[in-house]
């Protein structure tokens, strides 16, 4: 296994020493501790640690929503600034606009950027196909399922075309099934799209499956610890992670992965 | 026979059960009514006239003038004063309660006035609106004004303040700015506690404007009220206290279908019947 750090002009994403201290009423609580992070064009970033070393927070920080105490995010090397359709966050909470219909929630950033009702229409038409939602279109989103409702926001935050697609553990809330069926649809997102992705999750499998390079985080504060790449030729990609998961290079990689956690969550 | 009559209540009745219900619960309680008043029955029909009576100051009420107007002339003269205190008050207590919601500052200001109008009943308002306009519309539509604005207020500051951060921000990763997320995302969200907020503001209205009237008019369904009981009409006293309790249910229930209208999304939609 070779350990890759992207650095320099061809990061897409680029988190430069990004620390970030919260003041709450206990105290000063460090939750990032110096992040440096390049993720490539094209490439499928999955960031995985043990819970409360602050992935979340440094997703928020990446995607504008939270400013960071030190550092700084460059996008194509430029600073990000705030929040923004250059990064779109699929939440773990779907976060869909419970009065638009799957339609108008994933013409939702179209529309507030002012694109006209007819490449509207087109481009909101072609996701849904994209994502195979054709049917769900003026439906409510309470009126869907769980991973319906994830898959409207994907496609949601995919149809304004950002440079880069944040997902912060995106299949937390789902139940087993419906997990390992959007897994297999995200593998697919990528591997046809060529989406620049950076992803948090818990689960070393998923990180496994998804990821191009699989960044492990240490416990809080959480620094980058180590980052192993997955190789983009790996026998199991294109099997379901069903049978992926009991390929013997994808068991050694979760093995190792895993050990690195562990010896996080023990040091805590 | 017990656990029959339990599962009877359990299972919620279908639409033509639910009616069978409604209609047996007024006629027993008609029949009560009809049985204590009838010569004999142990209630004066000085305090409490039989049924028959009062379908007979109804329909006296409707073919000729009743201190000086019809009843529709008094039922249009209530109904004027309470929507135009509402609509004022929603006009201005609509805005102020999502901009109190949005913005901590407004809040920070306006909050406390409405902590202090809240308890204040608005019927203490009356001396003070006769003082200062006189027994006149102006005074039950002030009167009806602060009645309906705190709810108002507060509800709409509730409805704006309790949505979900995170639609927030997901309105902001995709590039929304401030006028858009609260005009788009905000307000639409809120759109069915926003609604509530103005049903409850429109019942409080109503009956503050019936115990206006029982004060400060010369005409509507409290001025009738009153005017029965002093005369001892108790039979035309018992009509316009139905006519009160009917449009006041029959606005909630406009109300409840101008929320199906406008936000036909609304979970509280399937909830309720």
């Amino acid at each position: 296994m070779t350990t890759t750090k992207a650095h320099g002009p061809t990061a897409k994403m680029d988190i430069r020493g990004v620390s970030k201290t919260f003041d709450t009423r206990a105290g000063a609580v460090h939750a990032l501790d110096r992040c440096d992070l390049a993720i490539r064009e094209g490439e499928f970033v999955v960031v995985v640690g043990p819970s409360g070393c602050g992935k979340s927070t440094l997703m928020m920080i990446a995607a504008g929503l939270e400013a960071p105490s030190t550092g700084q995010i460059l996008v194509d090397g430029k600073p990000a600034g705030p929040a923004g359709p250059q990064r779109t966050v699929v939440f773990q909470r779907f976060a869909l606009f419970p009065s638009e219909t799957v339609a108008q929630n994933i013409a939702f950033g179209l529309r507030v950027a002012g694109v006209d009702r007819a490449e509207r229409a087109r481009r909101v038409t072609e996701q849904l196909e994209f994502m195979r939602l054709s049917q769900f279109r003026d439906a409510y989103p309470h009126e869907l399922s769980g991973g319906m409702q994830q898959r409207v926001a994907i496609a949601r935050a995919l149809v304004v075309r950002p440079e880069i697609l944040l997902m912060d553990e995106p299949f937390g809330a789902l139940d087993a099934q419906t997990r390992t069926v959007l897994q297999e649809e995200v593998a697919r997102l990528s591997r046809e799209m060529n989406y620049t992705v950076m992803f948090i999750t818990h689960s070393v499998e998923e990180a496994v499956y998804l990821g191009d390079r699989v960044v492990v985080m240490s416990s809080r504060p959480g620094r980058i610890k180590k980052e192993i790449a997955i190789p983009r030729d790996a026998g199991w990609r294109r099997l379901d992670i069903e049978e992926a998961s009991s390929e013997p290079g994808f068991i050694e990689l979760k093995r190792e992965i895993w050990a690195l956690i562990r010896t996080e969550i023990v040091r805590q | 026979m017990a656990t029959r009559v339990r599962s009877f209540w359990r299972t919620p009745p279908g639409k033509i059960a639910w009616l069978a219900i409604c209609l047996g619960s007024i006629v027993v309680l008609l029949g009560a009514w009809w049985y204590l008043t009838r010569p004999g029955g142990g209630i004066s029909p000085l305090f409490l006239p039989p049924p028959d009576e009062v379908l007979d100051a109804f329909v006296r009420l409707l073919s000729r003038p009743y201190l000086g107007s019809t009843l529709g002339q008094h039922i249009a003269a209530s109904l004027e004063v309470v929507m135009t205190g509402w609509l004022a008050a929603g006009l201005v207590g609509l805005p102020l309660g999502i901009a109190m919601g949005w913005w901590r500052k407004a809040r920070w200001v306006a909050f406390p006035i409405f902590q202090v109008l809240r308890p204040v009943p608005p019927l203490a308002w009356i001396p003070l609106a006769i003082v200062w306009l006189g027994i006149g519309e102006s005074a039950r539509v002030f009167v009806v004004f602060i009645a309906a604005i705190v709810p108002w207020v507060m509800n709409s500051m509730q409805a704006v303040y309790s949505i979900d951060a995170l639609l927030v921000s997901a309105a902001l990763t995709l590039g929304a700015n401030d006028r858009q997320i609260l005009t788009r995302v905000v307000c639409r969200t809120a759109l069915p506690t926003l609604v509530a907020g103005a049903r409850i503001s429109l019942g409080n209205a109503w009956t503050t404007l019936v115990a206006a009237e029982l004060l400060a008019a010369t005409s509507g369904l409290g001025y009738i009220a009153l005017n029965a009981s002093r005369t001892l009409e108790i039979g035309i006293l018992l009509v316009a206290m139905a006519i009160i309790g009917v449009l006041g249910a029959l606005f909630s229930v406009i109300m409840q279908l101008v929320t199906r209208i406008v936000a036909p999304w609304s979970r509280a939609n399937a909830e309720g019947a």
